[in-house]
């Protein structure tokens, strides 16, 4: 059965409004010549492919489902209460069994000496095995030619998947739509490679992951790899949620105080500027904590833990919507009172059309721009933010895996010698590749929509 | 030798997108001591880039292909940058277009014009300076010295930058139309100085300009670019006498713009436009607490009429409110006091829908073609939504109709209507905007400085259009203008404005032959001329 959280809800708005503005862009010329300038830059089409891949991953998380089990007593079949989501079916191999505590990366053993009970009565001190992982080499004995052997097989796999999409999606592109926005596309190459190189770790990774820890196991035995995966999804909804709370506001009272001005300027710029000298760390905390005392007060609500942890979510991306518009309304409220004293404003002025119509016209084409380009700015800043809250415990809900989380639960092992450092650093690596290519898009999008910047076509 | 400057075969080009675009083709020329030489082109004609590269001020995509400047003796593109600069502060200085962005605004007049003589012995610089600021004609130099730009006028500003040019004594000085942005009377001093300072410095002028009224009062030779080449290069007084070039002559024919009159104007009828005692004046608080406010007298009771099939134009300076009268006939503006009547109706006594519906009579064009069109609407979209919007009873079938035959009037392309407004020149944006107001039919036009964007002869075409509706459909128009010249061409009768205020208005002819207002004879008298009888 299909079960749909809140923020899954939401995230699927997300993915639809894309596709919308996709159907936009193509429909509208000038718009699809500034996107294409992205698309045919070698940094813009790296980081959309990366992106996507990311994405990808969030919305195989996004859709959540209930098992089915046949109770044994009454001989029915029932809904269990645990939620599964379909990247967890397909990662299955990665977290179906724990251990016991932590482990190393790629190790067969504990990270810590246990005493164990050896089968003549004697005791022993040694580092125990790992109960599932690490001991199973698939194709040879030794490790390190193991894991060649698994690389090449995962290459041949990869290619082999590879090409078929090669072949049904940039045949049909390159060679029988000649009109197609990818046709002639010069970095169409850059394209399938970094196809190529995502795919290759995917499936490396998920061969690797049937036979090591490749990033180790935390305190109670879980999969680190899976976790970090797990994490995408949290980053994201944080970086996209927030903006579609955040955009209504900074938009509409943006042009509204800068294109109408007199009295509805003075009052939203006083709201904003209220708003800007309260520390947002403290609005978060008093939010996160309201929240907190009304579902321990209302514990009948909400069905499971997920819901909780969802809500929890949910709340944190409102919140931090709502004290994230301010600067976006700013900069809006500054280009539309340049707007409002262009001529061809002021000719629709004098065509007798009211201020709605003039906005809708001609004042939201035209801050477009900036809107995209603050957007994707301020993803990475999102992604970022979330892990520093979670840090601090007004985050998401420790049960949410979330990079934040990860960090906040290292934080306590880095004192310990050996030092377990591989938790800190796969959400480390993991943030770094989302809010790397996050930040170079971003740049890229700015060249693009920046009227001031220089631009190479071509 | 006589010549200070020589210009053999130089060729530019400017690299964009990968591709190479020549601008500059076999440009050949030489400037002798002490000569003004004026170099005229429309907009895109390559006579800036030829300054700057003379100057060697080009930016990092221009690209010398070949040629050789020679300055005294000096192949200016061989040397290297260090002794360039030793050039650029000894021997040639610069005046660019824009006085209000040459100028540094977080500096004061003497650190700025100090700058000019960096490296130099420093003693008595004060003195120096005021002697500069007194022989281009500042007489309160010890005021000015201490002033921020913000607190000079235009031509005071350029004044100063003409100060800041000449402090090296340089031997030849290139003038990036320097009296553009600048008013008539303004320009004429300016223009003044300039000859003034050249027989005293005894240094050579290269003059780069669009207008030729300017260059004929200035230059002892022209030269004329196009498209990146030299069609044409002699003699002042031969080339306004008899032009050699075809485009010359074309350049001559448009700078003395002469309208078709229409004769068919009947005085006895009612008028299209009454303005009674027109007062705007905008408030300002004098300070934060107190209740008390200054005003600023923008417009100060004024009067027109205009009767149907009439042009009238308002003439004045920046400043002088001629604009601020447009933008309340059309309300965009409140006003503070007085009555505009239209067709016989106060608009001001009209209730907001009756007001909308009344609109399709007057309308407006505005100044600048590149900002009065939405740059994400297509061509046909900005046409349609005034109709749309003021003439909502028409089914799309016939706008769509009215579309085509518009678009054909003004001397568009059927296809245009499918189009982005960054397709489209300046000349043919100006006719789009043209052809979203007369969809509407309306009595009344308002031009406010419709063709001062525009070259000479895209300027002629569209004065041309203008005055070809006029004659078909017996619209009457309000031109506001500050060329006294080419209004007196296209104009039946004239306001002067100055300060906001009407210092002047009758017959156009009755204006120009015999001005009686003090100011108006200013005016007049700085209007450069073409003087044909040299």
């Amino acid at each position: 059965m299909f079960v749909y959280l809140l923020t899954d809800i939401f995230f699927y708005l997300i993915i639809i409004s894309l596709l919308i503005y996709i159907l936009y862009v193509r429909r509208t010329p000038d718009m699809l010549r500034t996107w294409s300038y992205v698309f045919k830059n070698k940094t813009g089409i790296i980081s959309i492919v990366v992106l996507s891949f990311f994405m990808l991953i969030a919305f195989f998380d996004s859709i959540h489902v209930k098992k089915k089990i046949l109770n044994n007593d009454t001989n029915q079949f029932i809904y269990s209460n645990d939620i599964q989501s379909l990247l967890d079916i397909i990662l299955l191999p990665t977290y179906e069994n724990f251990e016991k505590s932590y482990s190393s990366p790629f190790s067969s053993k504990l990270y810590s000496k246990e005493t164990i009970k050896l089968k003549d009565g004697s005791e022993k001190r040694i580092y125990p095995g790992l109960a599932y992982k690490g001991n199973h080499n698939k194709y040879s004995k030794n490790i390190s030619a193991n894991l060649v052997i698994t690389a090449i097989l995962s290459l041949v796999k990869s290619f082999i998947i590879f090409l078929f999409f090669y072949l049904i999606i940039f045949y049909r592109t390159l060679y029988e739509r000649k009109n197609n926005i990818f046709y002639n596309f010069k970095n169409n190459n850059i394209l399938c490679i970094t196809f190529y190189i995502l795919l290759f770790i995917f499936l490396l990774l998920y061969d690797l992951s049937t036979q090591y820890y490749v990033l180790g196991t935390d305190k109670v035995g879980v999969d680190v790899l899976y976790k970090s995966i797990k994490s995408i999804r949290t980053g994201i909804l944080i970086g996209t949620l927030t903006t579609i709370v955040m955009l209504p506001f900074a938009i509409f009272l943006g042009i509204f105080a800068g294109f109408i001005g007199g009295i509805v300027d003075d009052i939203i710029q006083y709201i904003y500027t209220t708003l800007n000298s309260i520390p947002s760390v403290l609005l978060i905390a008093s939010a996160i904590l309201i929240l907190q005392v009304h579902m321990a007060n209302n514990p009948l609500n909400f069905e499971n833990i997920y819901e909780r942890a969802d809500l929890r979510l949910f709340f944190l991306c409102m919140i931090l919507g709502l004290t994230s518009w301010t600067g976006l309304c700013r900069l809006l409220r500054g280009e539309s009172m340049k707007l409002r004293e262009v001529e061809f404003v002021q000719a629709s002025q004098t065509f007798g059309l009211n201020k709605f119509s003039i906005i809708i016209r001609h004042i939201i084409p035209n801050i477009m721009h900036i809107v995209i380009i603050t957007v994707v700015l301020d993803f990475s800043a999102l992604v970022l933010a979330e892990a520093v809250l979670s840090y601090v415990n007004i985050g998401v809900d420790p049960t949410t895996y979330s990079w934040g989380n990860m960090i906040n639960d290292a934080r306590l092992e880095m004192s310990r010698e050996p030092v377990v450092w591989w938790s800190l650093f796969s959400a480390f690596l993991f943030m770094f590749i989302l809010v790397l290519f996050a930040n170079l898009f971003a740049d890229v999008v700015r060249d693009a929509f920046d009227p001031r910047a220089s631009k190479k076509y071509e | 030798m006589n010549n200070i400057l020589k210009v053999n075969n130089l060729c530019l080009s400017i690299n964009s997108n990968n591709k190479e675009e020549e601008i500059l083709k076999n440009i050949n020329f030489e400037i002798n001591k002490s000569e003004v030489v004026s170099l005229i082109g429309e907009s895109g004609s390559g006579k800036s880039l030829t300054a700057l590269s003379i100057i060697r001020l080009l930016e990092k995509s221009c690209c010398i292909k070949k040629g050789e400047i020679i300055f005294t003796n000096k192949n200016i593109l061989k040397i290297q940058e260090k002794e360039m600069r030793e050039i650029r502060k000894n021997d040639i200085s610069m005046i660019f277009q824009e006085p209000m962005r040459s100028l540094n605004p977080i500096m004061n007049i003497y650190s700025q014009i100090k700058e000019s003589f960096v490296n130099k012995i420093n003693k008595n610089l004060t003195e120096k300076i005021l002697n500069l600021l007194v022989s281009v004609g500042i007489h309160d130099a010890e005021r000015v010295i201490n002033l921020y730009p913000h607190q000079l006028s235009g031509g005071m500003k350029q004044r100063i930058m003409i100060a800041m040019a000449i402090a090296c004594k340089p031997k030849l000085l290139i003038a990036d139309e320097p009296t553009t942005s600048l008013d008539v009377t303004i320009q004429k001093q300016v223009l003044d100085l300039l000859l003034e300072l050249k027989e005293k410095l005894n240094m050579s002028i290269l003059f780069i300009t669009h207008d030729l009224a300017v260059a004929s009062q200035i230059s002892d030779r022209i030269i004329v670019m196009k498209d990146g080449k030299i069609i044409e290069n002699s003699l002042s007084k031969n080339f306004f006498t008899s032009p050699e070039n075809s485009y010359s002559k074309e350049l001559l024919k448009s700078s003395v713009y002469k309208r078709n009159i229409n004769n068919s104007i009947n005085y006895n009828s009612n008028n299209i436009l009454d303005v009674t005692n027109l007062k705007v004046y905008y408030k300002e608080k004098e300070s934060f607490l107190l209740n008390k406010y200054i005003y600023t007298k923008a417009v100060d009771g004024i009067n027109i009429s205009i009767k149907p099939g009439m042009t009238h134009a308002i003439i004045g300076e920046s400043g002088s409110g001629k604009t601020t009268i447009a933008k309340a006939i059309m309300g965009l503006t409140s006003i503070t006091a007085g009555k505009i009547k239209i067709l016989n109706k106060d608009i001001s006594e009209l209730n907001s829908s009756k007001k909308r519906d009344f609109r399709k009579n007057y309308q407006m064009i505005f100044q600048d073609p590149f900002s009065s069109l939405n740059p994400r609407m297509r061509i046909g979209a900005i046409i349609k939504e005034g109709l749309c919007f003021l003439k909502p009873e028409i089914n799309n079938h016939d706008v769509n109709l009215i579309l085509n035959d518009v678009i054909k009037n003004v001397g568009l392309k059927y296809d245009s209507l499918y189009k982005y407004p960054h397709e489209f020149s300046g000349g043919q944006r100006q006719r789009i905007a043209i052809a979203r107001v007369l969809v509407l039919n309306p009595k009344l036009l308002i031009c406010d400085e419709p063709t001062s964007s525009l070259d000479v002869t895209v300027q002629e075409q569209v004065l041309d259009l203008l005055s070809n509706i006029q004659n078909k459909r017996n619209i009457s128009y309000l031109f506001i203008s500050h060329d006294i010249k080419l209004i007196s061409n296209i104009s039946d009768t004239i306001s002067i404005m100055n300060k906001g205020k009407i210092v002047e208005s009758g017959k156009t002819s009755d204006i120009i032959n015999k001005p009686e207002n003090e100011y108006t004879q200013k005016l007049l008298n700085s209007v450069p001329e073409i003087n044909r009888i040299l």
